[in-house]
């Protein structure tokens, strides 16, 4: 106990250990210690969903907890979903549908909607509006990001029934 | 909009979360799901010497049914209260009131201990705990204790919690059988209630209700149980007349104040509408 802590944690699936100041948020965590800039902020009081991360495979908002509270856990940032060189198909399909303007909510519905496919969910419509309310988009409106999303979550569904 | 310097502490057992508590004096904090903690932090309108992390105490988010009652931990998560099926066939009410909450992320971390100590007037999970008339059980180093809801909640923000006690369980009276409906008026969707109406009744064969239950969201410095239009609603077949009458108590027991989402005027006016709505689904309900 101290007013700094160690914290080990797997982010992308990648090992690191840092000392911080045990009031460091999540967010500036990745942001600051680890130099992993995807993960945006916001309104840094829960509200608008830009810094939305995977907590063990669970959307959660990074700026609502302590980067010590993450210690053992496994994050997912959006720099974890393209492989070398190739978008995500979650990527792929916010590019085919222009589902981003300037881009600052995008890393936050990107993994909001890999949870969904994660959990074999394919929803669309006001279902997945539903769904998808804790991430705010000021410039798009929202209908190509909810297109983007219900045709990767079709696709993912395709996927599993396929392979 | 950044946290004060503070010291934190992970407690592995409800002992030592206690004896932190103790040790810091009353100037530390539980730290649950942090969907309303942490924000106070960063905002700096709480600045503790310490949080102490309850995340990792062992078994305190489990849900368990029995005795005639349903248990929930302190630490159970909302998302963990959505998928339990003892909670939809049980404790219908609050399966009914959790998607009200905020959103899936918010969801996926916030707790029902934590909403209850934060004890928001809005609050759609002490809704609940006041509607059925839950008890709450509490720990401190001096041992056990329980209240009911009503005692607990004392005012806006304000819990009769001591604050080198821990909220343990939550024990909703088994409604197995029951219906229920939750209408809330809000100014966006999964934003906090403008007002909330919750009403929960076990239906009888011959057409009436055994017992109804209302609820009532953000027209007082706590949320109230409806106790007198409740009551008279007790035998009857909730006909447009019964509905009425409830509807009216229900305004005599609410002392709504103005605030950034609504005047006290305004929430005057609803409130009515909402319960007659509520108690219309209700009764829809069995047909
Ligand atoms: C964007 C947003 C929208 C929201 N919308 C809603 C909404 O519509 N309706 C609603 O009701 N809430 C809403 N909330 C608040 C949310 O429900 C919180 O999860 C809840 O109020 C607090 O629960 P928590 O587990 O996150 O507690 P924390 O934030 O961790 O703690 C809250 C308080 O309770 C104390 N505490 C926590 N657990 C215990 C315990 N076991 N014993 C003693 N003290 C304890 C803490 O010390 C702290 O003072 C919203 C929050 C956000 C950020
Ligand atoms: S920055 Fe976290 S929700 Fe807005
Ligand atoms: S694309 Fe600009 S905020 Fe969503």
């Amino acid at each position: 106990m101290s007013a700094r802590v160690t914290v080990a944690l797997r982010v992308n699936g990648r090992a690191y250990e840092r000392v911080v100041e045990s009031r460091r948020l999540l967010v500036d965590f990745l942001r600051h210690e680890l130099q992993l800039h995807g993960t945006h902020v916001g309104c840094e009081q829960g509200v608008c969903g830009a810094c939305t991360v995977l907590l063990d495979g669970e959307p959660v908002k990074s700026c609502l907890m302590l980067a010590p509270q993450a210690h053992g856990h496994s994050i997912t940032t959006v720099e974890g979903l393209a492989g070398r060189g190739e978008l995500h198909a979650v990527q792929q399909a916010f590019r085919d549908a222009h589902a981003l303007q300037c881009g600052y909510c995008t890393p936050g519905f990107l993994l909001a909607a890999v949870a969904l496919a994660d959990h074999g969910v394919a929803l669309e419509g006001a279902a997945l509006r539903e769904e998808l309310a804790g991430n705010l988009c000021r410039c798009t409106g929202y209908q190509n990001i909810v297109e983007a999303i219900e045709r990767y979550l079709r696709q993912a569904a395709g996927g599993r029934r396929d392979g | 909009m950044k946290p004060a310097p503070l010291e934190y502490l992970a407690a592995a057992t409800a002992e030592e979360a206690l004896a932190a508590l103790a040790r810091f004096d009353g100037n530390a904090r539980l730290l649950a799901g942090g969907q309303s903690l942490v924000p106070l932090l960063s905002m700096r309108l709480l600045r503790p010497t310490a949080v102490i992390d309850i995340n990792g105490i062992r078994g305190l988010d489990r849900i368990a049914a029995g005795d005639g009652v349903v248990r929930i931990g302190a630490l159970a998560r909302y998302s963990a209260l959505q998928a339990s099926a003892v909670i939809r066939e049980r404790v219908p009410l609050l399966a009914k009131a959790v998607p009200f909450v905020g959103d899936r992320q918010i969801r996926n971390r916030g707790t029902l201990g934590g909403a209850l100590c934060h004890a928001d007037p809005a609050g759609e999970m002490a809704l609940c705990a006041v509607t059925l008339v839950a008890r709450l059980r509490i720990v401190g180093r001096a041992g056990r204790r329980e209240l009911d809801a009503e005692a607990f909640f004392q005012g806006p923000y304000t819990t009769a919690l001591e604050p080198t006690e821990m909220l343990e369980a939550v024990e909703f009276p088994d409604g197995a059988g029951a219906e229920a409906v939750v209408v809330e008026h809000a100014r966006r969707h999964g934003d906090f209630a403008v007002v909330s109406v919750a009403a929960t009744g076990l239906p009888a064969p011959d057409g009436s209700w055994r017992w109804i239950r209302i609820g009532l969201g953000a027209v007082a410095d706590r949320a109230r149980y409806a106790r007198r239009a409740s009551e008279g609603l007790a035998g009857t077949r909730l006909q447009p007349a019964d509905v009425e009458a409830a509807a009216a108590r229900c305004l005599e027991d609410a002392e709504p104040a103005a605030d950034v989402r609504a005047s006290a005027e305004y929430r005057r006016h609803l409130l009515p509408i909402l319960v007659e709505r509520a108690l219309g689904e209700l009764a829809r309900r069995r047909r």
